[in-house]
């Protein structure tokens, strides 16, 4: 009997340090990163938002550090692809301590989740973000419906 | 009812700066010759009047804010507001009056230049 109940005072002591543990994995994390850091791995393009104002769709991309003429957006039917790729911009007669941004090239490419008029398309890049306002056709659009 | 006024008009009265933001380190690459350290970060999304940096004592402390604005509904939100920040010590020998930054898409750049006590320096060995 002596031994069984030492059995599970053992068991809960293994639980209690797994919970501590645990714990600490979050609580010691002083540098946090946001989940996916976007620029570390390679196979994930950047973030992206996208809302729906009724009128338009809209994409937000964050493309820290590319050019306007480094950034390829490309739209068929419902399908958008965006392409972009940053050069490396280390300055020459520098020697380096830390790099942690670097080269990158990615594309990304979503179904848009309704028709979109493709001359309606609006792109701007402002402070490392990239803005699309893809207007929606004529038949996306929401409707007010008049009662009889 | 009058209690829920209240507690709205509380809420709004909050300036955006209080609010609870996660804090997330930004990527920086750091660079240095013979004049100076570079310093490159990576702040999408932030305005360059939310940009902070201090240089105190050794420690230099930047710190940026994103306000990311959301239009109309939300489909996904991958990058939400967000607190730019990071701390590193920089050498005594830095000229902190010299010290300059630029905003550039979405990419901060700072020049901390050495002193000048602190650049290499040739010495001629003069003929006796």
């Amino acid at each position: 009997m002596w031994t069984r109940m030492r059995d599970f005072d053992r068991m809960f002591q293994a639980m209690d340090l797994l919970h501590s543990k645990l714990n600490g994995v979050f609580q010691n994390d002083d540098r946090p990163r946001l989940p996916g850091a976007a620029w570390g791995v390679a196979e994930s393009g950047p973030r992206t938002n996208m809302y729906d104002t009724g009128e338009a769709l809209e994409i937000r991309v964050e493309v820290p550090g590319i050019q306007k003429d480094d950034l390829n957006v490309k739209l068929q039917g419902n399908y958008l692809e965006i392409r972009g790729n940053r050069k490396a911009e280390t300055p020459e007669g520098y020697s380096t301590h830390r790099v942690e941004r670097g080269a990158t090239s990615f594309t990304r490419s979503f179904t848009l989740p309704s028709e979109v008029d493709a001359a309606k398309v609006e792109a701007t890049l402002k402070d490392g973000i990239l803005t699309l306002v893809l207007g929606k056709a004529e038949p996306a659009k929401p409707k007010q419906i008049a009662i009889n | 009812m009058s209690e829920r006024q209240d507690l709205t008009v509380r809420e709004e009265a909050l300036s955006e700066r209080n609010r609870q933001i996660p804090t997330v380190a930004p990527m920086v690459d750091i660079l240095e010759n013979e004049n100076e350290i570079l310093l490159f970060a990576d702040m999408p999304g932030v305005d360059r009047k939310d940009i902070s940096i201090n240089i105190d004592n050794g420690r230099l402390a930047l710190s940026g804010i994103r306000e990311v604005k959301p239009v109309g509904a939300v489909t996904w939100e991958e990058f939400a507001d967000v607190e730019f920040r990071r701390t590193f010590s920089v050498p005594q020998t830095i000229d902190v009056a010299g010290v300059n930054a630029e905003l550039k898409e979405g990419v901060l750049l700072l020049h901390l230049p050495k002193s000048e006590s602190a650049k290499p320096r040739q010495i001629e060995i003069k003929v006796g």
